[in-house]
């Protein structure tokens, strides 16, 4: 029984030790991060001048035929204000991989068996498991806003793989999009992300996206993000708290609410 | 001396804020970036809230009308608040000059350009 109760010990003290050797493996990615550039996603592909909302402004993946009419119908809604952005309605996850792509902070938080990616638009969470497991079956998984990602590391960099993100024929199906051009993906989406840091202010996101029902190669992004000043702190974003920009269903356009909670301009 | 350097400290954080375009939960396209129209009145409500905060001001017309109540909108709390904007920044009561992108429809709202209070403190860029 004594002797039970040694090892015991000795196992909790080895299996304390190994996990705080795993930790102190693990690159410092504390603080807290802001996405550089506008939120066009792919920016190596814009053409067109200005920002996602301008007119004009679009993204050259590699679409089939298929996939590009249907970016071309939403860049039309676009530049005709009638391509509300799914995340106006308060409460719709950015998903990924767009909340790579997204305005104000971001922290990544690094454990042994999972990383964090926390933006404090939305807010989203992304979890991504490196802790040996693989993906669950496809019988096992469904589409989610972020999908499921496991992850390894190489080094420094953090590999991970992602699948069953949401389908998303925005706006006549689904609730995704990439950017404010209308930039969509479907549900066949994988992407390998290959997150590292390139220096003590900066993080570089290296994503390869493939899709067999809407690309026809390869598609390349890079993302980075710049450390904010020390003290920087993340915040709640209750989108639902006073959202006084709903969109009229009618319309797509989105609206201003008045003092009095009546939508301003109406008649 | 404090209270200066409070001032000039909100000031220069201020004129980052109108800097620095502060990205929305929503298009902008409903406000006419081309034009600007100043207000003149007292605050009302500084809705310090997400996704944006609104700052709602009861706006002079013309002589012999009755005032009318604006809305203006700003960016997130937290946007705001990491360039020096406070709650306490517009307090209800205070006579104030805003400065806006107003709607394209004509409705009675705007966005967010610059603010000068009585004692010549400015908020945002006034140019």
């Amino acid at each position: 029984m004594k002797l039970l109760g040694i090892a015991s010990v000795v196992v909790l003290l080895t299996a304390g030790l190994v996990s705080a050797q795993s930790a102190a493996a693990l690159p410092d990615w504390s603080g807290v991060w802001q996405m550089q550039g506008g939120t066009v996603f792919d920016r190596a592909t814009q053409t067109g001048q200005g920002g996602a909302l301008s007119k004009g402004v679009r993204e050259h993946p590699p679409y089939n035929a298929a996939w590009e009419a249907m970016y071309q119908r939403n860049l039309k809604l676009r530049d005709s204000e009638q391509l509300p952005d799914p995340i106006n309605t308060c409460g719709t996850p950015a998903g990924f991989p767009r909340l790579m792509n997204v305005p104000d902070t971001y922290e990544f938080v690094v454990r042994p068996e999972q990383t964090w990616i926390l933006t404090e638009n939305g807010p989203n969470v992304m979890r991504i498991i490196t802790d040996g497991s693989a993906h669950p079956a496809p019988e096992d998984r469904w589409s989610t806003y972020t999908g499921n990602s496991v992850g390894h590391w190489e080094g420094d960099t953090l590999v991970f793989d992602t699948v069953s993100t949401r389908m998303s024929h925005y706006p006549e199906s689904g609730d995704t999009v990439l950017d404010r051009t209308g930039l969509i993906l479907s549900d066949e989406a994988h992407v390998v992300t290959r997150l590292r840091k390139l220096d003590e202010q900066t993080l570089e996101a290296r994503m390869v996206i493939e899709d067999s029902k809407a690309l026809t190669a390869p598609w390349n992004v890079t993302k980075t993000y710049r450390k904010m000043p020390k003290g920087t702190r993340a915040y709640d974003y209750a989108c639902a708290e006073n959202n006084r920009n709903p969109v009229d269903a009618a319309t797509g356009r989105t609206l201003i609410l008045g003092p009095d909670g009546k939508p301003l301009g109406a008649k | 001396m404090k209270s200066k350097l409070i001032a000039g400290l909100l000031v220069t954080c201020g004129l980052l804020a109108g800097a620095q375009t502060l990205v929305a939960h929503h298009a902008g396209t409903m406000f006419d970036e081309d034009k600007t129209t100043d207000l003149t009145g007292t605050i009302k409500e500084f809705q310090f809230t997400n996704p944006h905060s609104w700052i709602q001001v009861v706006a002079e017309t013309k002589p012999g009308e009755a005032p009318k109540e604006w809305s203006i909108e700003w960016g997130s709390p937290n946007q705001l608040s990491r360039q020096g904007i406070r709650p306490s920044t517009f307090k209800a009561g205070t006579k104030v000059t805003m400065r806006v992108h107003p709607m394209r429809d004509g409705s009675a709202a705007g966005n967010f350009v610059a603010a000068k209070f009585e004692d010549g403190k400015i908020v945002g860029r006034w140019e």
